[in-house]
Protein backbone atom coordinates (compact mmCIF):
# COMPACT_ATOMS: atom_id res chain seq x y z
CA UNK A 1 0.00 0.00 0.00
CA UNK A 2 1.33 3.41 -0.98
CA UNK A 3 1.38 6.11 1.64
CA UNK A 4 0.25 9.56 0.61
CA UNK A 5 3.72 11.16 0.45
CA UNK A 6 4.84 8.38 -1.92
CA UNK A 7 1.91 9.04 -4.23
CA UNK A 8 2.49 12.79 -4.10
CA UNK A 9 6.13 12.37 -5.14
CA UNK A 10 5.07 10.35 -8.18
CA UNK A 11 2.33 12.81 -9.15
CA UNK A 12 4.75 15.71 -9.00
CA UNK A 13 7.28 13.79 -11.09
CA UNK A 14 4.66 13.03 -13.75
CA UNK A 15 3.45 16.64 -13.95
CA UNK A 16 6.56 18.50 -12.83
CA UNK A 17 5.94 21.68 -14.80
CA UNK A 18 2.17 21.69 -15.17
CA UNK A 19 -0.49 23.47 -13.12
CA UNK A 20 -1.53 21.41 -10.13
CA UNK A 21 -4.20 22.11 -7.52
CA UNK A 22 -3.60 20.57 -4.10
CA UNK A 23 -6.34 19.79 -1.65
CA UNK A 24 -6.07 21.06 1.90
CA UNK A 25 -4.44 19.87 5.06
CA UNK A 26 -1.90 17.08 5.19
CA UNK A 27 -1.78 16.75 1.41
CA UNK A 28 -0.29 20.22 1.09
CA UNK A 29 2.11 19.77 3.97
CA UNK A 30 3.30 16.40 2.70
CA UNK A 31 3.78 17.67 -0.85
CA UNK A 32 5.87 20.50 0.57
CA UNK A 33 7.87 17.97 2.57
CA UNK A 34 8.62 15.70 -0.39
CA UNK A 35 9.17 18.17 -3.27
CA UNK A 36 9.31 21.61 -1.65
CA UNK A 37 7.40 24.71 -2.59
CA UNK A 38 6.69 25.05 -6.29
CA UNK A 39 5.13 27.95 -8.21
CA UNK A 40 3.02 25.66 -10.36
CA UNK A 41 1.32 24.23 -7.26
CA UNK A 42 -1.84 25.95 -6.06
CA UNK A 43 -2.23 25.36 -2.33
CA UNK A 44 -5.89 25.58 -1.33
CA UNK A 45 -5.30 25.96 2.37
CA UNK A 46 -8.78 25.46 3.78
CA UNK A 47 -11.08 25.17 0.80
CA UNK A 48 -12.52 21.77 1.60
CA UNK A 49 -14.82 20.51 -1.12
CA UNK A 50 -13.58 23.05 -3.62
CA UNK A 51 -10.41 21.76 -5.34
CA UNK A 52 -12.24 19.84 -8.06
CA UNK A 53 -14.39 22.83 -9.01
CA UNK A 54 -11.43 25.22 -8.77
CA UNK A 55 -9.55 22.85 -11.04
CA UNK A 56 -12.49 22.75 -13.41
CA UNK A 57 -12.45 26.55 -13.68
CA UNK A 58 -8.71 26.49 -14.26
CA UNK A 59 -9.03 23.73 -16.84
CA UNK A 60 -11.63 25.75 -18.73
CA UNK A 61 -9.57 28.90 -18.36
CA UNK A 62 -6.35 27.34 -19.60
CA UNK A 63 -7.77 25.14 -22.34
CA UNK A 64 -6.33 27.34 -25.07
CA UNK A 65 -2.78 27.00 -23.76
CA UNK A 66 -0.17 24.70 -25.22
CA UNK A 67 -1.40 21.37 -26.46
CA UNK A 68 -0.47 18.60 -24.11
CA UNK A 69 -0.61 20.66 -20.94
CA UNK A 70 -2.74 19.13 -18.24
CA UNK A 71 -4.50 20.75 -15.31
CA UNK A 72 -4.06 18.35 -12.42
CA UNK A 73 -6.13 18.24 -9.25
CA UNK A 74 -4.93 16.20 -6.28
CA UNK A 75 -8.01 15.59 -4.18
CA UNK A 76 -8.85 13.50 -1.12
CA UNK A 77 -11.89 11.28 -0.76
CA UNK A 78 -13.41 13.41 2.01
CA UNK A 79 -13.06 16.68 0.14
CA UNK A 80 -14.29 15.13 -3.10
CA UNK A 81 -17.42 13.88 -1.34
CA UNK A 82 -18.00 17.38 0.05
CA UNK A 83 -17.92 18.88 -3.43
CA UNK A 84 -19.48 15.88 -5.15
CA UNK A 85 -21.77 17.88 -7.45
CA UNK A 86 -18.74 19.06 -9.42
CA UNK A 87 -18.34 15.54 -10.80
CA UNK A 88 -21.51 16.08 -12.80
CA UNK A 89 -20.43 19.52 -14.02
CA UNK A 90 -17.09 18.14 -15.18
CA UNK A 91 -18.92 15.39 -17.03
CA UNK A 92 -21.20 17.98 -18.62
CA UNK A 93 -18.40 20.31 -19.73
CA UNK A 94 -15.77 17.65 -20.49
CA UNK A 95 -12.54 19.66 -20.21
CA UNK A 96 -10.04 17.58 -22.15
CA UNK A 97 -7.06 18.84 -20.14
CA UNK A 98 -8.33 17.89 -16.67
CA UNK A 99 -6.75 15.05 -14.67
CA UNK A 100 -8.03 14.38 -11.16
CA UNK A 101 -6.12 12.09 -8.81
CA UNK A 102 -8.11 11.08 -5.75
CA UNK A 103 -5.88 9.87 -2.93
CA UNK A 104 -8.38 7.75 -1.06
CA UNK A 105 -7.40 6.90 2.50
CA UNK A 106 -11.01 6.45 3.61
CA UNK A 107 -10.73 8.89 6.49
CA UNK A 108 -10.59 12.54 7.42
CA UNK A 109 -6.97 12.20 8.44
CA UNK A 110 -6.32 15.81 9.40
CA UNK A 111 -9.08 15.81 12.00
CA UNK A 112 -8.26 12.54 13.69
CA UNK A 113 -9.07 9.79 11.22
CA UNK A 114 -12.87 9.74 11.30
CA UNK A 115 -14.17 7.56 8.44
CA UNK A 116 -15.53 9.05 5.23
CA UNK A 117 -18.26 7.41 3.17
CA UNK A 118 -15.81 6.62 0.37
CA UNK A 119 -15.68 2.93 1.19
CA UNK A 120 -19.34 2.68 0.18
CA UNK A 121 -19.04 4.75 -2.97
CA UNK A 122 -17.80 3.66 -6.37
CA UNK A 123 -16.05 6.93 -7.19
CA UNK A 124 -14.83 5.65 -10.54
CA UNK A 125 -18.30 4.44 -11.44
CA UNK A 126 -19.82 7.81 -10.54
CA UNK A 127 -17.32 9.66 -12.72
CA UNK A 128 -18.02 7.36 -15.65
CA UNK A 129 -21.75 7.71 -15.18
CA UNK A 130 -21.33 11.49 -15.17
CA UNK A 131 -19.71 11.35 -18.59
CA UNK A 132 -16.00 11.65 -17.83
CA UNK A 133 -13.77 10.50 -20.67
CA UNK A 134 -12.18 7.88 -18.43
CA UNK A 135 -11.95 6.88 -14.78
CA UNK A 136 -9.85 4.13 -13.27
CA UNK A 137 -9.17 2.42 -9.99
CA UNK A 138 -5.40 2.23 -9.62
CA UNK A 139 -3.46 -0.42 -7.74
CA UNK A 140 -1.70 1.11 -4.77
CA UNK A 141 1.90 0.46 -5.78
CA UNK A 142 4.67 2.48 -7.39
CA UNK A 143 4.67 0.73 -10.75
CA UNK A 144 0.93 0.88 -11.26
CA UNK A 145 0.67 4.54 -10.31
CA UNK A 146 3.69 5.49 -12.41
CA UNK A 147 2.20 3.76 -15.46
CA UNK A 148 -1.25 5.28 -15.12
CA UNK A 149 0.12 8.78 -14.54
CA UNK A 150 2.21 8.48 -17.71
CA UNK A 151 -0.93 7.45 -19.57
CA UNK A 152 -2.97 10.31 -18.06
CA UNK A 153 -0.33 12.83 -19.10
CA UNK A 154 -1.28 12.32 -22.75
CA UNK A 155 -4.78 10.81 -22.75
CA UNK A 156 -7.83 12.93 -23.44
CA UNK A 157 -9.67 14.03 -20.32
CA UNK A 158 -11.42 14.51 -18.14
CA UNK A 159 -9.81 11.63 -16.31
CA UNK A 160 -10.31 10.52 -12.72
CA UNK A 161 -7.84 8.20 -11.01
CA UNK A 162 -8.70 6.72 -7.63
CA UNK A 163 -5.60 5.67 -5.75
CA UNK A 164 -5.93 3.95 -2.35
CA UNK A 165 -3.33 5.20 0.11
CA UNK A 166 -2.48 4.41 3.71
CA UNK A 167 -3.19 6.53 6.74
CA UNK A 168 0.35 7.07 7.96
CA UNK A 169 0.69 10.76 8.67
CA UNK A 170 4.27 11.97 8.78
CA UNK A 171 4.96 14.84 11.10
CA UNK A 172 5.08 18.06 9.12
CA UNK A 173 5.09 21.74 9.97
CA UNK A 174 1.99 23.85 9.54
CA UNK A 175 1.99 25.86 6.34
CA UNK A 176 1.04 29.38 7.33
CA UNK A 177 1.72 31.40 4.19
CA UNK A 178 -0.54 34.35 3.34
CA UNK A 179 -3.14 33.05 0.86
CA UNK A 180 -2.84 36.26 -1.17
CA UNK A 181 0.80 35.43 -1.81
CA UNK A 182 -0.08 31.86 -2.77
CA UNK A 183 -2.71 32.97 -5.25
CA UNK A 184 -0.49 35.64 -6.77
CA UNK A 185 2.51 33.33 -7.16
CA UNK A 186 0.40 30.74 -8.92
CA UNK A 187 -1.15 33.35 -11.24
CA UNK A 188 2.28 34.76 -12.04
CA UNK A 189 3.54 31.29 -12.84
CA UNK A 190 0.53 30.67 -15.10
CA UNK A 191 1.25 33.92 -16.94
CA UNK A 192 4.96 33.25 -17.31
CA UNK A 193 4.47 29.66 -18.46
CA UNK A 194 1.94 30.83 -21.05
CA UNK A 195 4.49 33.37 -22.30
CA UNK A 196 7.17 30.71 -22.47
CA UNK A 197 5.00 28.37 -24.50
CA UNK A 198 4.22 30.97 -27.18
CA UNK B 1 -61.84 58.80 -17.71
CA UNK B 2 -59.51 56.75 -15.46
CA UNK B 3 -56.32 58.39 -14.32
CA UNK B 4 -53.04 56.82 -15.55
CA UNK B 5 -51.41 54.51 -13.07
CA UNK B 6 -48.51 56.10 -11.23
CA UNK B 7 -45.30 54.89 -12.75
CA UNK B 8 -44.26 53.39 -9.41
CA UNK B 9 -47.05 50.87 -9.70
CA UNK B 10 -45.50 49.63 -12.92
CA UNK B 11 -42.13 49.05 -11.35
CA UNK B 12 -42.46 45.28 -11.52
CA UNK B 13 -42.59 45.51 -15.29
CA UNK B 14 -40.07 48.34 -15.43
CA UNK B 15 -37.40 46.55 -13.45
CA UNK B 16 -37.56 43.45 -15.61
CA UNK B 17 -37.21 45.67 -18.64
CA UNK B 18 -34.24 47.39 -17.07
CA UNK B 19 -32.22 44.27 -16.61
CA UNK B 20 -33.19 42.93 -20.01
CA UNK B 21 -31.95 46.15 -21.56
CA UNK B 22 -28.82 45.92 -19.47
CA UNK B 23 -27.91 42.70 -21.22
CA UNK B 24 -28.46 43.85 -24.77
CA UNK B 25 -25.32 43.96 -26.88
CA UNK B 26 -26.46 47.11 -28.63
CA UNK B 27 -26.22 49.06 -25.43
CA UNK B 28 -22.47 48.58 -25.29
CA UNK B 29 -22.76 48.45 -21.54
CA UNK B 30 -23.99 46.26 -18.75
CA UNK B 31 -23.46 42.53 -18.83
CA UNK B 32 -22.42 42.59 -22.46
CA UNK B 33 -19.89 45.35 -21.76
CA UNK B 34 -18.17 42.89 -19.44
CA UNK B 35 -18.01 40.65 -22.49
CA UNK B 36 -18.02 37.52 -20.35
CA UNK B 37 -16.32 34.50 -21.83
CA UNK B 38 -18.09 32.31 -19.30
CA UNK B 39 -21.62 32.66 -17.93
CA UNK B 40 -22.52 30.36 -15.04
CA UNK B 41 -26.14 30.16 -14.02
CA UNK B 42 -28.49 28.63 -11.54
CA UNK B 43 -32.24 28.44 -12.05
CA UNK B 44 -34.04 31.75 -11.69
CA UNK B 45 -37.59 32.41 -12.84
CA UNK B 46 -37.12 36.14 -12.42
CA UNK B 47 -34.11 36.08 -14.73
CA UNK B 48 -35.62 33.93 -17.44
CA UNK B 49 -35.39 36.69 -20.03
CA UNK B 50 -31.78 37.52 -19.20
CA UNK B 51 -30.67 33.90 -19.18
CA UNK B 52 -32.47 33.47 -22.49
CA UNK B 53 -30.30 36.20 -23.95
CA UNK B 54 -27.23 34.09 -23.24
CA UNK B 55 -28.70 30.63 -23.77
CA UNK B 56 -30.37 31.05 -27.14
CA UNK B 57 -30.52 34.76 -27.85
CA UNK B 58 -27.98 37.24 -29.23
CA UNK B 59 -25.64 36.54 -26.33
CA UNK B 60 -25.16 32.90 -27.33
CA UNK B 61 -21.86 32.95 -29.20
CA UNK B 62 -19.42 30.22 -30.23
CA UNK B 63 -16.63 31.84 -28.24
CA UNK B 64 -18.68 32.03 -25.05
CA UNK B 65 -19.44 29.16 -22.67
CA UNK B 66 -22.74 29.28 -20.85
CA UNK B 67 -23.41 26.45 -18.47
CA UNK B 68 -25.58 25.47 -15.51
CA UNK B 69 -24.15 24.74 -12.11
CA UNK B 70 -26.00 22.75 -9.48
CA UNK B 71 -24.90 24.69 -6.40
CA UNK B 72 -23.72 28.20 -5.65
CA UNK B 73 -20.57 27.13 -3.82
CA UNK B 74 -19.51 25.08 -6.82
CA UNK B 75 -19.99 28.15 -8.98
CA UNK B 76 -17.83 30.20 -6.66
CA UNK B 77 -15.05 27.62 -6.97
CA UNK B 78 -15.31 27.47 -10.77
CA UNK B 79 -15.28 31.27 -10.92
CA UNK B 80 -12.17 31.20 -8.74
CA UNK B 81 -10.37 28.91 -11.16
CA UNK B 82 -11.39 31.12 -14.05
CA UNK B 83 -10.18 34.20 -12.17
CA UNK B 84 -6.82 32.55 -11.49
CA UNK B 85 -6.56 31.93 -15.23
CA UNK B 86 -7.39 35.57 -15.92
CA UNK B 87 -10.67 34.91 -17.71
CA UNK B 88 -13.82 37.04 -17.76
CA UNK B 89 -16.78 35.37 -16.10
CA UNK B 90 -20.05 36.11 -14.37
CA UNK B 91 -22.38 33.96 -12.26
CA UNK B 92 -26.11 34.65 -12.18
CA UNK B 93 -28.15 33.28 -9.32
CA UNK B 94 -30.87 34.02 -6.77
CA UNK B 95 -30.34 35.41 -3.29
CA UNK B 96 -31.69 32.32 -1.55
CA UNK B 97 -28.40 30.70 -2.58
CA UNK B 98 -26.24 33.21 -0.74
CA UNK B 99 -26.04 30.95 2.29
CA UNK B 100 -24.80 28.10 0.12
CA UNK B 101 -21.98 30.14 -1.32
CA UNK B 102 -20.63 31.84 1.79
CA UNK B 103 -18.26 29.17 3.09
CA UNK B 104 -16.72 28.66 -0.34
CA UNK B 105 -16.48 32.41 -0.84
CA UNK B 106 -14.80 33.03 2.51
CA UNK B 107 -12.39 30.12 2.36
CA UNK B 108 -11.00 30.67 -1.11
CA UNK B 109 -11.60 33.72 -3.33
CA UNK B 110 -12.03 36.23 -0.50
CA UNK B 111 -8.83 35.36 1.42
CA UNK B 112 -6.90 34.75 -1.83
CA UNK B 113 -8.10 38.12 -3.21
CA UNK B 114 -9.64 36.87 -6.41
CA UNK B 115 -11.90 39.17 -8.43
CA UNK B 116 -15.17 37.30 -8.84
CA UNK B 117 -18.35 38.89 -10.08
CA UNK B 118 -21.94 37.78 -9.68
CA UNK B 119 -25.41 39.08 -10.37
CA UNK B 120 -27.83 38.09 -7.62
CA UNK B 121 -31.53 38.42 -8.18
CA UNK B 122 -33.61 39.36 -5.17
CA UNK B 123 -36.61 37.52 -3.85
CA UNK B 124 -38.85 38.44 -0.96
CA UNK B 125 -40.33 41.83 -0.30
CA UNK B 126 -43.15 43.44 -2.24
CA UNK B 127 -44.38 41.27 -5.05
CA UNK B 128 -43.08 38.03 -3.59
CA UNK B 129 -45.47 35.12 -4.21
CA UNK B 130 -43.60 32.36 -2.34
CA UNK B 131 -44.62 31.99 1.29
CA UNK B 132 -41.21 30.69 2.41
CA UNK B 133 -38.43 32.27 0.43
CA UNK B 134 -38.55 35.65 2.17
CA UNK B 135 -37.22 33.90 5.30
CA UNK B 136 -33.73 33.90 3.83
CA UNK B 137 -34.03 36.34 0.95
CA UNK B 138 -34.85 39.36 3.09
CA UNK B 139 -31.61 38.78 5.01
CA UNK B 140 -29.46 38.94 1.87
CA UNK B 141 -27.88 42.33 2.51
CA UNK B 142 -27.30 41.52 6.17
CA UNK B 143 -25.68 38.18 5.34
CA UNK B 144 -23.32 39.68 2.77
CA UNK B 145 -22.48 42.64 4.97
CA UNK B 146 -21.78 40.40 7.97
CA UNK B 147 -19.45 38.36 5.77
CA UNK B 148 -17.67 41.53 4.64
CA UNK B 149 -18.63 40.83 1.03
CA UNK B 150 -19.07 43.91 -1.15
CA UNK B 151 -22.41 44.35 -2.87
CA UNK B 152 -24.27 46.97 -4.86
CA UNK B 153 -27.99 47.32 -5.38
CA UNK B 154 -30.29 47.84 -8.36
CA UNK B 155 -34.01 48.20 -7.80
CA UNK B 156 -37.12 50.08 -8.86
CA UNK B 157 -35.69 53.32 -7.52
CA UNK B 158 -32.60 53.08 -9.73
CA UNK B 159 -32.95 55.19 -12.89
CA UNK B 160 -33.03 53.09 -16.01
CA UNK B 161 -29.88 54.67 -17.38
CA UNK B 162 -27.94 53.60 -14.28
CA UNK B 163 -28.59 49.87 -14.57
CA UNK B 164 -26.05 48.98 -17.22
CA UNK B 165 -23.26 51.19 -15.86
CA UNK B 166 -23.77 49.79 -12.36
CA UNK B 167 -23.33 46.23 -13.59
CA UNK B 168 -20.22 47.20 -15.51
CA UNK B 169 -18.82 49.16 -12.60
CA UNK B 170 -19.52 46.28 -10.21
CA UNK B 171 -17.39 44.04 -12.39
CA UNK B 172 -14.66 46.67 -12.54
CA UNK B 173 -14.86 47.13 -8.77
CA UNK B 174 -14.10 43.44 -8.24
CA UNK B 175 -11.01 43.71 -10.41
CA UNK B 176 -9.87 47.02 -8.96
CA UNK B 177 -10.13 45.78 -5.38
CA UNK B 178 -9.10 42.17 -6.07
CA UNK B 179 -12.17 40.93 -4.23
CA UNK B 180 -15.46 39.25 -5.04
CA UNK B 181 -18.26 41.74 -5.72
CA UNK B 182 -21.94 41.26 -6.42
CA UNK B 183 -24.80 43.32 -7.80
CA UNK B 184 -28.14 42.63 -6.15
CA UNK B 185 -30.92 43.08 -8.67
CA UNK B 186 -34.46 43.50 -7.41
CA UNK B 187 -36.94 42.60 -10.11
CA UNK B 188 -39.78 42.10 -7.66
CA UNK B 189 -40.67 45.73 -7.26
CA UNK B 190 -39.84 46.27 -3.61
Amino acid sequence: MLERPDALRLIDAAFADQPLVLTLGGTIREMLAVVGRKPNHLYSLDAMGQPLAIGLGLALGTSRRSRGERLVVVEGDGSLLMGFSALSTVGHLKPRNLVVVVLDNGVYLATGGQPTAAASVDLVGVARACGWADARDVDSDVDALTRVLAWAATAEGPILLRVPVGTTQPKTDFFLEDPVVLGRQFMDWLDSSAEASR
Amino acid sequence: MPRPLPSALLSHVDTRERLVRATQPGSGRGVEAIDPEFVLHLPSSTLKLVLGHFLDGPGARPDRRIFPIPREEEGISILSGLALAGRRAVMIFQDNGIGNMLTALLTFPQPYHLPLFGIITRRGGLGEYNSMIHTISERSEALLTAADVRWFQLDAQTPLEDWSPTIQRGYEYAHTTHRPAFVLVNLMGG
